[in-house]
């Protein structure tokens, strides 16, 4: 066992504090846009103090994330003894932090443009007990071989038992493990034209527009608008189509080098996602963490018979920021991500025959859409009155969304697996074991008593909320049916 | 036919959700007050008198009366060897089943309007969920809150 101290590459240093400035550059925005860039650097002038009080302390700020991202290179130190991966770090208050390696649960890499240049990776410990949305440890950028290095002490101890497996073996392991999926050009491009960050991109769109607003004359605007309005509808609905366009063209980018050469593969009772163009990303997910798997199917997709297969998993963040859930295949033939999926887990039934809601609960999937259906439509009829009228087309369509709701609604049990089907829009297939699920409820309504029908929701752990499955409106006899299989 | 779950919380409970509909009702009252007040001083539409006092006495009818007497006879709770189950709710009634394998710690909790009334809430807690049974006579809350804990300390972990 080498107690030898390792350190992060000088790099982190840098690394580090340009993150810690890049925080700055928020609070610098709004500083500059609340005083309403009255700024002035002439000492005769009445803005000076201030301009000189804020800079001040915005310059303060930014000195002390310089220096604290050279602080953290200096007393970061980590080493193996004992069967632990050992950090040490702090100036003034000391931290020690032992894991164990048995406890690791999963070593992420994350390659930055920093890091590439330098043939650096981030590493990111995460075990069980990572909740609070951060890993437990995280190595801010050490070569590549220090990261290998760390992998094969973690083997090592883990593989204790059995000592015949040498260094190399592990080693060839590694390179040899079987890839069970991997992004083509053509479906990363399907996947890229179809994502829904174009909402991301508009929310984000609308946020800057927000920020601006003292800046930006909207009132000249506005006027400006009506008097365009009096032009033409056509030239808004042209302007409003091309930001469309050019927010689909950004997340379509964004998209591209995110999931670019993406990869799963297993290895050991885990799977292995590697991806990005830019910024390179390992994350493991160990098998045993897996608490429900969902295929997801928006309309676009199911048209095209393509899915997403969605992972729920307890703990561990995977190094997607903040969400616990994980794709594990972004986009995938629906066909063919069966078959893998029984590769992975050959003890699940893909393929459950599904009880579906029955034919007299149909209603029940846009009736209560009508509550705020009626106040809107007669709001914008009233209001706008030629056009609103034109709202009144919600109706039949929240009638057919409700109808292919209804057909999609479904459930089955098999052994010790529940499977639930249903849509909001895009088309869910929930699958859940008996042993992860965390509690199942049911809901009724009084006029859903009258006819039977009740909806049935199951809770799975994924992260730290949980993640529910709720299929509306089935037989009451099937909801309960589901609920005394979850009881004994 | 599932039957329902068995036992129904305290009968003080009752008192307590009224008493808090009243106090709702009085918040909405004072609102109601600065409003007529505004009304009253800037000339706006005398229709908004009407609204406000419907809406006192509407606040009145249902959240000090008729809504905590569903909400009670509604409300059934049960805690069997291997599992809890809770029923509760308005319009929608919500029946939901808790395994004890599933139970990772129990919490009682005692505001002071509770406490006046020797009440307490008691919140189990799953790895994803909180359910919480409110009202309980406090002894009755520890009591449930120890045979929890020991029921669920039975069963081994799985998450």
């Amino acid at each position: 066992m080498s107690k030898e101290v390792n350190r992060l590459h000088p790099v982190s240093a840098v690394i580090s504090s340009a993150k810690a400035l890049k925080s700055m550059i928020f609070p610098l925005v709004v500083i500059i846009i609340t005083n309403g860039f009255h700024f002035s650097f002439n000492f005769h002038s009445d803005n000076f103090w201030r301009t000189a009080f804020l800079f001040g302390i915005w310059g303060v700020g930014a000195i002390l994330a310089l220096v604290s991202g050279i602080v953290k290179w200096r007393t970061f130190v980590y080493w193996f003894e004992d069967g632990e991966l050992r950090v040490k770090y702090g100036l003034f208050v000391k931290k020690k932090r032992y894991i164990p390696f048995e406890r690791i649960q999963s070593l992420n890499y994350n390659e930055g443009i920093f890091h590439r240049i330098f043939g650096l990776v981030k590493v990111q410990v995460e075990t069980a007990g990572s909740k609070d949305r951060k890993p437990e440890v995280e190595l801010t950028a050490i070569r590549k071989a220090a990261a290998d290095a760390i992998e094969l002490e973690m083997r090592r101890t883990k593989n204790k038992t059995n000592e015949q497996m040498s260094d190399e073996q592990s080693q060839t392991e590694e390179v040899l493990a079987p890839t069970i999926y991997h992004m083509s050009i053509r479906d990363l491009l399907i996947l890229a034209i179809t994502s829904g960050g174009i909402g991301v991109v508009l929310s984000g769109l609308a946020a800057i527009i927000s920020q601006l607003s003292d800046i930006i004359p909207y009132e000249k605007i506005f006027d400006e608008l009506a008097d365009f309005a009096k032009i033409g509808v056509f030239i808004v609905v042209l302007t409003v189509i091309f930001s469309l366009i050019v927010a689909w063209f950004v997340s379509f980018i964004i998209t591209l080098i995110n999931y670019y050469e993406y990869t799963v593969r297993t290895e050991d009772e885990k799977l292995i996602i590697t991806k990005g163009l830019l910024e390179k990303k390992r994350v493991t997910l160990p098998l045993n963490r897996i608490q429900a798997i969902r295929i997801v199917e928006n309309p676009l997709r199911q048209l095209f018979g393509f899915a997403t297969v969605v992972v729920e998993s307890a703990g561990g963040n995977g190094g997607e920021g903040n969400d616990k859930k994980i794709a594990l295949f972004p986009l995938i033939k629906k066909q063919d991500c069966l078959g893998t999926l029984e590769q992975i887990f050959p003890d699940v039934n893909w393929r459950p025959e599904f009880i579906h809601s029955p034919n007299r609960a149909r209603p029940f999937f846009y009736r209560i859409d009508f509550i705020w259906l009626v106040p809107i439509i007669g709001a914008c009829s009233y209001y706008f009155y030629p056009y609103g009228l034109l709202s009144l087309l919600l109706i039949p369509l929240s009638i057919l969304i409700g109808i292919w709701q209804h057909k999609t609604a479904a459930y089955r049990i098999d052994g010790k697996q529940l499977t639930m089907q249903y849509r909001v829009f895009s088309r869910i297939t929930f699958f859940m074991e008996k042993k992860r699920i965390q509690s199942i409820g049911t809901t009724q309504t009084y006029f859903q008593k009258r006819k039977n029908v009740m909806s049935v929701k199951a809770t799975v752990m994924s992260g730290m909320t949980g993640m529910t499955g709720n299929v509306r409106n089935l037989e009451q006899q099937d909801a309960e049916t589901i609920v005394s299989w979850y009881e004994h | 036919m599932r039957s329902e779950p068995i036992h129904k919380i305290s009968r003080k409970g009752l008192t307590v959700w009224r008493l808090y509909g009243v106090l709702q009702t009085i918040i909405l009252l004072i609102i109601a007050a600065l409003v007529c007040y505004g009304t009253y001083y800037f000339e706006w539409p005398s229709f908004i008198y009407f609204i406000a006092v419907v809406v006192v006495i509407l606040s009145a009818i249902l959240s000090a009366y008729i809504f905590p007497k569903v909400r009670w006879e509604r409300w059934r709770y049960e805690v069997r060897e291997s599992e809890i189950e809770v029923q509760h709710g308005l319009f929608v009634v919500k029946r939901t089943l808790i395994p004890m394998v599933r139970v990772q710690h129990v919490d009682t909790t005692q505001g002071p309007i509770l406490k006046k009334y020797g009440l307490g809430n008691i919140s189990i807690s799953t790895a994803a969920t909180v359910h919480t049974i409110p009202a309980l006579v406090m002894e009755e809350a520890d009591g449930l809150r120890a045979r929890i804990s020991e029921l669920a300390r039975v069963a081994e972990d799985d998450v």
